[in-house]
């Protein structure tokens, strides 16, 4: 194990007959870190987690979870990883405390390590008042929260979050982030797969996954200056599609699209300035623009990424 | 080792908790078996009595009305119609007999010419239909031997001559069941089937709610093995269904008055491999199913030729050859048998080798299977 990595993957693939689900996928993800696996639906976000939880034998590649190969000794893998699905599979007849005794059971807990584990992760997430409360009673953020309790009730070094924020109401998502990076703080590997960009903005690398394929690897700033160079600005005003044409054809600029009522403008600083496109526009009769520089999304990266390919 | 034991142990305790918190279930598991138990060994009562009877009387003579009230003085019919037509108030299903004595028949039995009565019977239900015939055939025949042997005697007496009337008389004794009670044949039957029905079901719902919910995934990701979940399943409901079978057992003797002649120990010895059987399949059922409704229908493909076969209603002697060839794959052929063989007739273990020996191959078979099953389709 190279230092400080904690989850290996060398040339990682899935086959299910003749389709390939995983092609050929290779990272590393060190202590504490947490990692964002981005990609569509059918990317191969869950048979990747699959198969690094030990559900799923690889069809080639390798891949080791703390130190333990994935294919060779799944069982290994799940006693030093949590998992917490998108469907926070949880009793929902069953307390929050009944929930977490049974899954440290399903552990091997002791009567004693139990008890002090359920305290220890309750007071985590921030339920030690809703312990006693049926789990189908609580509203969904909750529910979540208790997933995440019971994903590591067991103390696992490593988290495998699928898409744990799927169907949650914002607030709730922020609350959880939070409790994701204090984890991430203590020292508690997060591999998270999600959907929405503005959570990707919460890891610290993110690995986008298109088609199977890994194709950009990297932290999120980083990302965004490789596949998003230059400047975006917003242009608002009426008769924004009749501005489009005219931005788009200018020297300089690199991309132009509607986005809402209004475009979003990518240009190559060193060539031309929002100065020079309110004159473009000015030039063509068109007034009463107002350009406003914005920062680049992981949602550009994804779009700029994807339309590449 | 140790490991293993707790995760069966978590498992066990969840299932409880569940199936108690779950009022429906614990209903399903505990209400329902002493209630279908009551309730069908009332309604399946197959004596025959107070058959409805019409009677026509054509002759209208002290003999024939003396014949009638003395066949109809047995609690087997009951005169709940007079007339002259039996047809209507049979096709209505008014009555299930008809008596009719036709003119002329006092003046026959006095003369001693052979005198007829006319019986009618309703065949739509053949149980019934044959313990009515047997019924008044046996009246009228006893009834024709008295006139026989009393005309016989006067004969003789008439003619100076002693009499020799010779007679074979039967003496009837009947075992395990003398008064002969349906009931008592019914509840072994019907407490095999309740227990059948309850536990299978039970089992392979509780697998498959688990699959239906996504829950099961969640266990996969933990290192318990698919054996401790199997067991930690199955335990409960082995348990819970031995209790259910107790009372069931219970409600019969203190309701039915059904005997426990036999050891307790080969009883309770023939349930719980009985029980293996029935959740072993549910088990087994549960892998093909998906969801819940599936592990219900499922269930009845396997539960309705099971009742059928086991010979709970009908003995299994009756059947054609090959459908006994069949019925030997059904553990609730062999539980019934245990039951009244321990119940009725007093058997122990030693009595019941062969059909405690099938149980538990059975019930050892369909566990593996099931397990084999479960444990290839969550790998």
């Amino acid at each position: 194990m190279k230092d400080g990595v904690v989850i290996e993957v060398e040339g990682l693939s899935r086959r299910f007959g003749h389709f390939l689900a995983v092609d050929k996928v290779s990272f590393d993800v060190k202590r504490g870190e947490i990692f964002g696996y981005l990609g569509a639906n059918g990317a191969g976000k869950s048979t990747t987690i699959r198969m690094l939880c030990g559900l799923l034998k690889p069809s080639e590649g390798r891949a080791a979870v703390n130190g333990v190969d994935v294919a060779h000794d799944p069982e290994g893998v799940k006693r030093s990883i949590g998992y917490m699905s998108q469907k926070f599979s949880l009793y929902m007849d069953l307390t929050v405390t009944e929930n977490l005794e049974f899954f440290g059971g399903a552990y091997g807990l002791s009567r004693r390590q139990l008890a002090v584990r359920t305290d220890e992760v309750l007071r985590a997430v921030d339920m030690i008042e809703q312990r006693d409360t049926r789990t189908g009673d609580l509203p969904g953020g909750m529910r979540q929260r208790v997933a995440l309790a019971s994903a590591m009730i067991h103390d696992p070094p490593i988290l495998f979050l699928d898409e744990p924020t799927a169907g949650v109401d914002p607030e709730a998502r922020r609350t959880f982030w939070q409790l994701i990076r204090t984890l991430a703080g203590q020292g508690t590997t997060i591999f998270v797969t999600t959907h929405y960009m503005d959570e990707a903005e919460y890891c610290h690398r993110i690995g986008l996954m298109v088609d199977g394929r890994l194709v950009a690897l990297d932290a999120p700033e980083v990302l965004k200056r490789t596949h998003v160079p230059g400047r975006i600005c917003r242009v608002e005003g009426s008769g924004a599609s009749r501005a489009l044409p005219v931005l788009g054809g200018l020297p300089g600029v690199l991309e132009a699209h509607p986005f809402g009522a209004g475009l979003h403008v990518r240009f190559d600083e060193t060539r031309t300035g929002m100065a020079a496109l309110q004159a473009a526009l000015h030039d063509k009769g068109l007034d009463g623009f107002a350009l406003t520089p914005i920062a680049p999304t992981l949602e550009d990266v994804f779009l700029a990424v994807v339309e590449a390919k | 080792m140790r490991y293993f034991i707790r995760t069966v142990q978590a498992v066990v305790r969840k299932e409880l908790r569940q199936t108690f918190r779950d009022k429906r279930m614990a209903a399903i598991l505990f209400i329902a078996p002493v209630l279908q138990l009551t309730l069908l060994g009332f309604a399946v009562d197959m004596d025959v009595d107070n058959v409805p009877t019409l009677v026509v009387d054509q002759d209208r003579s002290p003999a024939s009305r003396d014949l009638l009230a003395r066949m109809l003085a047995d609690a087997t019919f009951a005169r709940t119609q007079e007339g002259d037509d039996p047809d209507g108030p049979m096709a209505r299903g008014e009555v299930s007999v008809a008596v009719v004595v036709p003119r002329g028949y006092s003046e026959d039995v006095k003369k001693g010419r052979p005198a007829e009565i006319q019986v009618l019977i309703d065949g739509t239900d053949p149980v019934r239909a044959q313990s009515a015939m047997a019924g008044v055939l046996e009246f009228l025949t006893q009834e024709s031997l008295h006139m026989a042997t009393a005309r016989a005697v006067a004969m003789a007496q008439a003619s100076g001559r002693a009499v020799e009337v010779p007679m074979i008389s039967v003496v009837p004794r009947v075992f395990y069941n003398p008064s002969l009670k349906s009931p008592i044949y019914m509840v072994p039957g019907v407490a095999a089937v309740v227990l059948l029905v309850v536990t299978t079901v039970v089992t392979a719902m509780s697998i498959a709610r688990e699959k239906e919910l996504g829950t099961i995934e969640q266990l996969l990701v933990t290192p318990m093995r698919p054996v401790a979940l199997l067991l930690g399943k199955i335990i409960p409901f082995a348990l819970l269904g031995l209790i259910a079978g107790g009372l069931v057992i219970a409600v019969g003797t203190h309701v039915f008055d059904v005997p426990v002649r036999g050891s307790v120990l080969a009883l309770f010895l023939g349930m719980l491999l009985y029980l293996m059987s029935t959740l072993g399949t549910g088990v087994f059922i549960s892998t093909v199913a998906n969801n819940q409704q599936q592990a219900i229908l499922g269930s009845f493909f396997f539960i309705m030729p099971a009742i059928l076969l086991s010979g709970f209603m009908s003995p299994v002697e009756n059947m054609p050859e090959w459908i006994q060839l069949i019925s030997r794959l059904d553990p609730a052929r062999y539980f019934v048998q245990i039951l009244r063989a321990v119940l009725l007739k007093g058997a122990g273990v030693e009595d019941l080798a062969g059909p405690l020996l099938a149980l538990l191959t059975f019930g050892v078979g369909i566990l593996a299977l099931g397990t084999l099953r479960f444990r290839k389709r969550v790998a």
